[in-house]
């Protein structure tokens, strides 16, 4: 029996989200073939680094990891959060660590306050500032939100890193279905620019490109120069631009750039800006960066059917649906949206919801 | 095969989803590797073979939130007529641009 409900993956794709759904799940997970034919098999540290953080806010959970690194087995305990701490490799930004850990927070045992110790912004993952400004509010669709928030304490830009944040998530006992189809129309422009240990002109810099293409559509623009100073600003020197379009209905697209070597601040300002708008362009309730999150949460919603309208799926979100649908028997329906035209198109994911309860929680 | 190459047909995605086994890069961009795998098995006649990745050797895929920005895609966003046409999904543009 032990043996039977154990689910089987390869390769070191979408670990993340495995190793997410079987601690949410409790199904024990083996995933094998982890890079075996690359030149440098195996895991990479941060995805040690995010074992090893999992193992931190549970509490029974067990890894077994092969000689070579190629293959893994984990055994889920129960999530217990607590006041915690973890460094980060520099490989990864703590984006990565934050995204997974805010999947599995809200359905711990004590309330999560985590600190991460690493980069704060690069191009892979999402910034502290989106986490900040756009994840959470994504969470308190789903009626995650008393006690909710996240604190930007360092920041660390990329090589060296040294920034900090810390997510404080309050315990729930069942998440919210969510209903929502209509995106509104785009009510006001929100940015954060930030340059540390580099000119902070910068930020105003990239303020000033961004403003020039957007201040065409709404009078609603408020794009902030976040300033951190001396042992605040991290070990290297890094700017970027974080920026949202929140709707009239709360539905929020962002986009973000990040400074590169040889190019002027107010590029970065101008790409950060164009990417916000092909995103505003994309339309739907929840960007694509939001996918994952959003249909995870539909999932374990109380047991009605849940609506959201989206963008077509990501390839991460397509093979997220095809493993949620192991480690729950769920699956969306997927039609076109409403009114959605060629230009954008947008669908329409419903799914009942499997009426997750936090066992975890304690009762005080 | 090239039934689908003029307008954008429309997409089962359930069943792409749910019930075929193509990868997710399959699903997203149309089946159009089935060619190229067939040329694969024609030029393995020596007896000692390279082991080939599936995919070309590129920067590995990696598990990230954030696709890359584009700056020479989303250089189009520069031009005015483009800015004007989504002004109607602000609250001051008007429902018919």
């Amino acid at each position: 029996m032990a043996q039977s409900n154990v689910l089987q993956f390869s390769g070191h794709q979408h670990l993340r989200h495995r190793l997410v759904l079987s601690i949410l799940s409790g199904k024990p997970v083996k995933i094998d073939k982890i890079r075996s034919d690359d030149k440098n098999p195996g895991l990479r540290d941060y995805e040690i680094s995010l074992l090893r953080l999992l193992e931190k806010v549970t509490n029974g959970t067990v890894i077994e990891i092969s000689v070579t690194g190629t293959a893994l087995l984990l055994k889920p305990g129960v999530i217990v959060g607590g006041t915690l701490s973890h460094d980060c490799p520099l490989s990864r930004s703590i984006g990565y660590f934050f995204e997974a850990i805010i999947m599995l927070a809200p359905f711990s045992k004590r309330p999560f306050q985590l600190t991460l110790r690493g980069i704060t912004t690069d191009d892979h993952d999402l910034s502290v500032d989106l986490l900040r400004t756009v994840t959470l509010p994504h969470l308190q669709l789903f009626g995650i939100s008393d006690g909710l928030e996240f604190r930007i304490k360092k920041r660390g830009a990329a090589p060296a890193g040294g920034g900090e944040a810390q997510l404080l998530c309050p315990v729930v006992k069942q998440v919210k279905t969510l209903n929502f189809v209509d995106p509104g129309k785009i009510k006001r422009i929100r940015g954060i620019a930030h340059a540390v240990r580099v000119s902070p002109q910068f930020s105003n810099r990239m303020i000033e490109s961004s403003r020039s293409v957007l201040n065409r559509f709404i009078p609603d623009i408020y794009l902030y120069s976040d300033v951190y100073k001396g042992d605040e600003s991290g070990k290297s020197p890094g700017y970027a631009l974080s920026i949202l379009a929140e709707s009239t209905t709360g539905a929020i697209h962002s986009a973000e750039a990040v400074s590169q070597p040889g190019v002027a601040p107010e590029d970065i300002g101008l790409l950060a800006t164009r990417a916000l708008l092909a995103e505003i362009s994309k339309g739907g309730c929840v960007d694509e960066k939001h996918q994952l999150l959003v249909l995870l949460m539909m999932v374990l919603g109380s047991e009605d059917v849940g609506r959201c309208r989206m963008g077509p799926p990501t390839t991460r979100t397509i093979q997220f649906l095809r493993d949620t649908k192991e480690f729950f028997g769920t699956s969306f329906k997927i039609v076109p949206a409403e009114g959605a035209d060629e230009t954008a198109p947008q669908l329409l994911y419903s799914c009942y919801g499997v009426g997750y309860v936090n066992a975890n929680r304690s009762l005080a | 095969a090239r039934t689908s190459s003029g307008r954008p047909r429309r997409k089962n995605w359930m069943k792409l989803i749910y019930s075929s086994t193509l990868t997710p890069e399959q699903v997203l961009i149309g089946d159009a590797n089935a060619e190229s795998a067939q040329k694969n098995i024609e030029d393995e006649d020596d007896f000692f073979q390279i082991k080939r990745k599936s995919e070309p050797e590129a920067d590995e895929t990696l598990d990230r939130a954030k696709n890359p920005l584009r700056a020479e895609e989303l250089q189009k966003w520069g031009d005015d007529q483009l800015l004007d046409s989504i002004r109607n999904l602000f609250i001051t543009g008007h429902d018919h641009p």
